[in-house]
């Protein structure tokens, strides 16, 4: 599987995905016109990387400022992929939540995240 | 020369003014010469016709060539040129190969091709044949120019047009709601305030002999599918609300749902398990995925009580006692998303109104909002500490408040989202 960088712009994050390493980054902010389409091929690209995981760690950075509603919904399913690949292969993931101490909408949102994927393992990463 | 009255005059559609406008728009008459003529019969041409910028080469009327005044002029500038060529054939200094575009071409395409064929073309012009290949005269990059930006200038305008006449179609679907909520409140504030005139953000207010009904909507999107959307969400919600549903927001919810995802197909389809789902193919992409987010209250005149359901939209309050802002969270399921399940149950959260208490609905386009020093959300807290300070102050002042707060918040940064907010004493 080939890793994927995509730079960020003003309304789609930069992607660092190596799967070659397995550690997965993402940051900036998330709110194209295009939501869908923009994540489709990332998505599909991660699920079949996980599928040809055996129980490897599997590390995400997750450090977006904000995101819209498609977006979220996107994150969830991506979330939905580890959270399924944890499943198979306990404590397999780690997802690093970065915010900023002030952040309390960046952090609220990852406190739900936490929530509703109890097989990721999840930190939160106050942002130096 | 390109009349720029007939350009005004146009009141074509979106669709009809790209027709209207071809190749031959830019036609300009400009007289020809042959193989047969001298440079020296060219030179007296150009000198009689100080503006023209190019002359055609013809033979049996068809173009084979352009001849261009700075060349032209520069070539027979060198020393002796005038006695070597003036009784010469002018093709010497003749493009052989100019653009030759057909009079019924597309601006647009014409555009292309004037742009891929290099800066020659931009600077010296083209040449306009009819049907059968026969010259019709000239077009000058300058001409095309402008007819491109007025062509743009055009369609801006057709598409604000528009927007601007939605726009007033929305506001006069909330006029009844603003009637009834100046009906059943004294001191509040409605800011309603879409990014892009008109939008997905919404209020409802409906008043009722034992009490009224509030709503606030973020319907997915903004612009004009986020307006669709609001529509939509009203109508439904105006039928629902006729029967005893009134007093049941969480029902309400569930019935609104249920509605949204017959009326838009969005029913989710059985899930595959595990990996091998093909749950990013692209042959969902044709289905819609879209809802709203909500905060329904039932306000309840008689004995004082407010009943409040909320998906992924939480109602803030102060009571006149603590003067704490204190929150009614929402259940994390919006209405009518394709990942709402068909009988997701919202649940009702009552709260005792005292003499004064404050009551805040916002959308997320106001708390998320990127800004400040460290281009972060604005956050609920900012919000709340924002209120804390200043309840006692009459509605509307607070209202000045926020979002004199948000606007100062948001500074350069772009607005993310539509934004709607309201806040009442009871």
């Amino acid at each position: 599987m080939t890793d994927i960088y995509i730079p960020a712009t003003s309304d789609t994050p930069e992607i660092n995905f190596k799967f070659s390493s397995n550690t997965l980054s993402m940051s900036g902010e998330a709110y194209p016109e295009n939501g869908v389409e923009f994540f489709r091929p990332i998505l599909r690209q991660l699920q079949s990387h996980l599928k040809s995981l055996n129980g490897d760690a599997v590390e995400f950075n997750f450090k977006l400022t904000y995101f819209n509603s498609v977006s979220t919904k996107v994150f969830y399913s991506m979330f939905e992929l580890l959270n399924e690949y944890a499943k198979a292969h306990p404590n397999s993931v780690l997802l690093n939540w970065h915010h900023d101490e002030d952040d309390d909408t960046i952090l609220e949102l990852g406190q739900d995240v936490q929530e509703d994927f109890t097989w990721i393992d999840f930190n939160a990463v106050v942002l130096a | 020369m390109l009349d720029q009255s007939l350009l005004n005059q146009s009141r074509a559609g979106l669709s009809e003014i790209e027709a209207e406008y071809i190749a031959s728009s830019l036609l300009r008459i400009c007289p020809p010469v042959s193989p047969q003529q001298t440079n020296l019969e060219v030179t007296n041409l150009l000198n009689e016709h100080p503006d023209l910028i190019s002359v055609a080469v013809i033979e049996d009327n068809k173009p084979i060539g352009l001849i261009t005044r700075n060349i032209f002029m520069e070539g027979l500038a060198k020393p002796f040129h005038h006695d070597l060529f003036d009784r010469k054939s002018c093709i010497a200094f003749m493009d052989k190969d100019p653009l030759i575009v057909d009079n019924n071409m597309s601006i647009q395409e014409l555009s292309f091709k004037v742009l891929g064929s290099g800066r020659k073309t931009l600077n010296d012009g083209f040449i306009i044949i009819d049907e059968n290949g026969d010259y019709l005269g000239l077009g000058s990059g300058e001409d095309l120019v402008k007819v491109v930006s007025f062509l743009q200038a055009e369609k801006n305008r057709l598409v604000t047009e528009s927007i601007n006449y939605a726009s007033v179609i929305q506001k006069s679907f909330l006029r009844s709601s603003r009637e009834d909520m100046s009906a059943v409140l004294q001191d509040y504030f409605m800011h309603w305030e879409p990014r892009d005139k008109v939008g997905g953000d919404y209020y409802f207010c409906k008043k009722f002999d034992d009490g009224f009904f509030l709503a606030l909507i973020d319907c997915t999107g903004h612009g004009v599918p986020g307006a669709f959307m609001t529509l939509i969400m009203a109508s439904f919600l105006d039928h629902i609300l006729v029967e005893d549903n009134r007093h049941d927001p969480a029902g309400a919810l569930a019935i609104m749902n249920k509605k949204v995802k017959l009326a838009l197909g969005q029913i989710s389809q059985p899930a595959a398990e595990g990996f091998d789902s093909d749950r990013f193919s692209a042959k969902r992409n044709g289905q819609s995925d879209d809802g709203m987010d909500t905060a329904f209250c039932w306000v309840n005149t008689q004995n004082n009580t407010l009943t409040y359901a909320g998906a992924k939209t939480p109602l803030f309050y102060i009571d006149s006692t603590s003067s704490n802002m204190q929150l009614m969270e929402p259940d994390r399921k919006g209405v009518g998303y394709v990942d709402t399940p068909m009988d997701y149950e919202w649940t009702n959260q009552e709260l005792l109104l005292d003499k004064g208490m404050c009551i805040y609905l916002t959308t997320d386009g106001l708390v998320d909002q990127i800004g400040g020093p460290k281009k972060i959300a604005f956050g609920k807290k900012r919000f709340s500490a924002l209120l804390q300070d200043n309840y006692l102050k009459p509605m509307q002042e607070q209202e000045v408040i926020v979002m004199q707060a948000y606007y100062d918040y948001q500074g350069k940064q772009k607005r993310r989202d539509d934004v709607c907010l309201m806040g009442f004493r009871y």
